[in-house]
């Protein structure tokens, strides 16, 4: 039998559920640095390994943009004992699959398996962390892959383009300021000596956790950890990013052309990083402004004025101050300035009046489904606490969390609109057919 | 390095006797009934979560939209504009403030429902299923506006090669069968729709007879039925039986042919190759599952592992089988840099002729099996899943077999099979092509592989080509 593991609705609703504990989450960490969290379910006869390295975009600069993301990409071509394709053909051959994700701050790694085969698993991993073996030929055919990956969501998606250019101007200085894939000329040109010099400073045990949820016993993993993982050496912290982006002084707009039937709006404002204490407020502020059709934004923007025909809000974690973001499409032959005019006037409402105390416990309630939602799927439970460890510091914030919104009072939401809600805090993209009227 | 030779030994020959003797997979306990009117209920407790989730399958597919493309999706959309007893804003307040979710679909053959709910809210939630079901009231302003969001949308979707090309391949490959009806409708259809299109569809096609509900979760069985007879006892059968339109005859192409949609901004290909493929309820389903998977069906398939891998044409490519109740396609799928668009084609048709020419061996057999067993189980781990699995057993007419014996079926699949499989079910010409490209670069190249018909994307597709 599964179970949930974490007491989040237990503050929320108050119902007792007594036997959840942080200590349902079993850790250890090598000799090396390495530190693993180990989740026991066996509701299915499977089991993940997730790797969370702490690497992405943001440890880049200009030259070797999109390396991070690249770098992902040559993890699965070959090493010394498993060369070129036996990564993925040992895994697929042993019943599991992986995938991978490059964002700004990290680099994760996922496999899922049945988990008969957690050994070879542990093997594959030691294998290319101890050893990965960059084979020239290798990188130009990957080079190939990733310049489709580009071209195929620039090809697919107006937002792409939309977000790249809007995050790029509303990051000037910090490393935020590039795209996660890269630029076009540096994914041609980056260097051999690049990736060496990227794989020994950042892909070392020190600079990861790995987390297992699963059908799995805690001690096994100790041991196949200890087999595999424990002889790589560790490496030196990797260097800080010290780069601290200037606080925006004045409202930053930029117009893009793309052939679309009507414009895309994007607004970001900058704020303050996971570790923040106004995270859980703002992250409420994002939900009573988009998630759902009674939501702000949608039911006034969408349904009764009919400016829109999409509006979403984007906030999340990050390693370093980042953006909260607000986009919509337009309507039919209305003008973008209209419905970027709508979405300040909602704001605007909110910082004078703010909301109500049903909209607040509704956010809760969502809140409360959502985390649900989360820890039904071994998948969900690896990712999260992989993400609370590395975003917030530790994966017991995660048991933090429910006081943290429980806490937020309807003022707190009316203090985030009013602080980062203001005009030269923002950066506003526009993207449409006809950039020349 | 000693050490790590006699682990590399051991590995190698855990490979060669590899069979994967975990725990297998069983679908938990459920149980299936009817009310008087027809409708088939599934139940299956699961109390990981308190929560519920409901799965609903309805007769009301784009196969029954006539010539007003887009009046099945319509009308889903539109049972959530308010019901007798709420108006649209109500019910969308009510289902928010209890983080619920009700949520409506259409796909070619069937209609559908989904909702999740906290369990303590299930009395309230489960109730506004069966109004969103039985008593919509279809609001006329809210009609309109959700045709204009759509009409948008329709128009976003050609900026999009990804969002368009199914659309255009199933119309090119089933021609006036019922099977080519596009879900989303086109402008041309969708423009004239009025909201007495809309009830008129509702009265003719949502109905019980046709239709199954599954309810996965955290409840009490008995409470449960007590509740869903009480609540859905009220849907009224059908006045008329409902013709089953899919059940004509599709006709398969007779010759090799292109379909090159211009986009003249376009820099990449985008492009399916096919064929006729198989229905849901062919008897050697999971077979074919398990030899495409080796096709086109995972990360070291033949076509990924080609197209990717070695070459770097394409971020990825793929291929699958469709499968209907009366029939299907087969399709590859993957894109290109428009300047590659030839040598992406050319190879995609070379592993397709050396699955062919060279067929399977041994130990990519034995790979692909263990793959399809131990990918299996996530697919049905959590109540909403398993919703989801009771009512397609109630549409494609299979029950827990399919589960409990999937890893026996998958074993029982050997090399001799494997091959005839290939021969028998995947093409080998008469293939059908569809191109989403800048036709000014492309065309010539596409003319080598047939006779080509093109069109403008920015233009409506039309009812054959």
């Amino acid at each position: 039998m599964k179970k949930i593991f974490l007491p989040f609705f237990i503050l929320l609703t108050g119902i007792a559920q007594s036997q959840m504990k942080a200590d349902d989450v079993k850790t250890f960490t090598l000799k090396n640095g390495m530190k693993f969290l180990v989740v026991e379910d066996n509701s299915i006869p499977n089991a993940n390994m997730y790797l969370f390295y702490r690497v992405g975009s943001r440890n880049e600069y200009q030259g070797i943009t999109g390396l991070s993301h690249f770098f992902e990409h040559m993890m699965f071509n070959g090493a010394k004992k498993y060369g070129p394709k036996l990564f993925d053909q040992t895994m697929e051959f042993n019943g599991g699959a992986n995938n991978a994700y490059t964002r700004e701050d990290v680099t994760v790694y996922t496999n899922w398996f049945p988990s008969s085969a957690t050994e070879v698993i542990f093997d594959l991993e030691g294998d290319r962390i101890s050893s990965l073996s960059i084979d020239p030929k290798m990188v130009e055919s990957e080079r190939g892959v990733v310049l489709s990956e580009r071209s195929t969501g620039l090809e697919n998606s107006p937002w792409q383009v939309l977000f790249q250019t809007t995050q790029g101007l509303a990051f000037l200085e910090h490393p935020y300021h590039w795209p996660v894939i890269g630029y076009e000329d540096d994914m041609k040109n980056w260097k051999l000596a690049d990736l060496e010099r990227y794989f020994k400073t950042y892909y070392a045990p020190n600079n990861c956790v790995t987390v297992i949820s699963g059908n799995v016993k805690f001690d096994d993993i100790k041991k196949l950890a200890e087999k595999y993982i424990e002889p790589i050496p560790s490496q030196p912290t990797p260097p800080k990013v010290n780069i601290v982006e200037p606080i925006q002084t004045g409202e930053r707009r930029v117009l893009m052309q793309k052939d679309v039937a009507t414009p895309y709006l994007g607004i970001s404002w900058h704020v303050p990083a996971a570790t923040h204490e106004d995270y859980y407020a703002l992250s409420i502020l994002s939900d009573i402004l988009t998630s759902g059709r009674s939501s702000r934004l949608y039911s006034s923007l969408i349904d009764k004025k009919q400016l829109a025909t999409q509006v979403f809000a984007n906030f999340g974690e990050s390693f370093d101050p980042y953006l909260f973001v607000i986009a919509g499409v337009t309507a039919k032959n209305v003008h973008e300035n209209d419905l970027e005019k709508a979405i300040y006037e909602e704001l605007e409402k909110i910082k004078k009046e703010g909301i109500t105390e049903s909209e607040l416990q509704k956010i809760k309630n969502q809140k409360l489904m959502e985390f649900y939602g989360q820890v039904e799927t071994i998948n969900g439970k690896s990712n999260n606490i992989g993400t609370y460890e590395l975003f917030f510091g530790d994966y017991k914030k995660m048991f933090d969390a429910p006081a943290a919104y429980n806490k937020v009072t309807v003022e707190d939401i009316k203090k985030m609109a009013i602080k980062y809600f203001t005009k030269s805090n923002r950066t506003v993209g526009v993207l449409k057919s006809n950039t020349e009227e | 390095m000693q050490k790590k030779y006699s682990v590399l030994f051991i590995i190698l020959t855990a490979c060669l006797t590899f069979q994967l003797h975990a725990q297998s997979y069983k679908l938990p306990l459920y149980e299936k009934f009817k009310l008087k009117n027809g409708l088939t209920v599934y139940l299956m407790e699961q109390h990981e979560v308190p929560v519920i989730n409901i799965s609903v399958i309805l007769p009301a597919g784009a196969i029954y939209d006539g010539e007003k493309a887009g009046l099945a999706s319509l009308t889903a959309a539109a049972l959530k504009h308010g019901t007798n007893k709420y108006t649209k804003e109500k019910l969308d307040e009510e289902l928010d403030f209890h983080g619920a979710f009700i949520g409506t679909t259409v796909s070619k053959e069937s209609a559908g429902l989904s909702a999740r709910m906290a369990s303590k809210d299930k009395n309230k939630i489960i109730n506004l299923v069966k109004e969103v079901l039985l008593e919509p009231t279809f609001d006329a302003m809210e009609f309109e506006k959700e045709k204009k969001r759509l009409l948008v949308g329709l128009e976003q979707q050609k900026e999009s090669p990804r969002s368009v090309i199914g659309a255009y391949f199933d119309k090119f490959i089933y021609g006036d069968h019922v099977y080519g009806n596009i879900v989303q409708g086109k402008i041309a259809t969708v423009t004239p729709l009025t909201v007495d299109d809309v009830k008129k569809f509702y009265v003719e096609n949502y109905l019980p007879e046709g239709a199954a509900i599954s309810i996965a979760g955290d409840f009490n069985k008995d409470e449960m039925k007590t509740l869903i007879s009480r609540l859905f006892d009220l849907w009224k059968k059908g006045t008329k039986p409902q013709v089953n339109l899919a059940s004509k005859p599709i006709v398969t192409p007779t010759k090799q042919q292109v379909l090159l949609i211009n986009k003249d901004d376009a820099k990449e290909t985008t492009f399916y190759i096919g064929a006729p493929g198989i229905s849901r309820n062919n008897p050697d389903f999971v077979s074919i599952e398990v030899v495409n998977t080796l096709f086109g069906g995972r990360f070291t398939s033949m076509l990924n592992d080609e197209l990717r891998v070695n070459t770097g044409l394409t971020y990825g490519a793929n291929s699958r089988f469709n499968a209907l109740k009366n029939g299907g396609t087969f399709v590859i799928s993957t894109f290109t840099a428009g300047k590659t668009t030839e040598p992406a084609i050319d190879k995609a048709l070379e592993v397709l002729n050396k699955l062919h020419t060279n067929g399977l061996d041994q130990k990519s057999l034995t790979s692909a099996k263990n793959y399809v067993k131990g990918q299996f189980p996530p697919r049905y781990e959590t109540a909403g899943q398993l919703a989801g699995l009771m009512t397609q057993m109630f549409w494609y007419n299979f029950d827990e077999s399919f589960i409990n014996n999937f890893e026996k079926n998958v074993d029982g699949l050997n090399l001799e099979k494997a091959n005839q499989i290939i021969s028998k079910y995947f093409p080998k010409d008469k293939l059908q092509f569809v191109l989403v490209g800048k036709s000014a670069d492309i065309k010539k190249i596409a003319e080598k592989y047939g006779k080509v018909t093109e069109v403008q994307i920015k233009e409506e597709p039309k009812k054959g080509f």
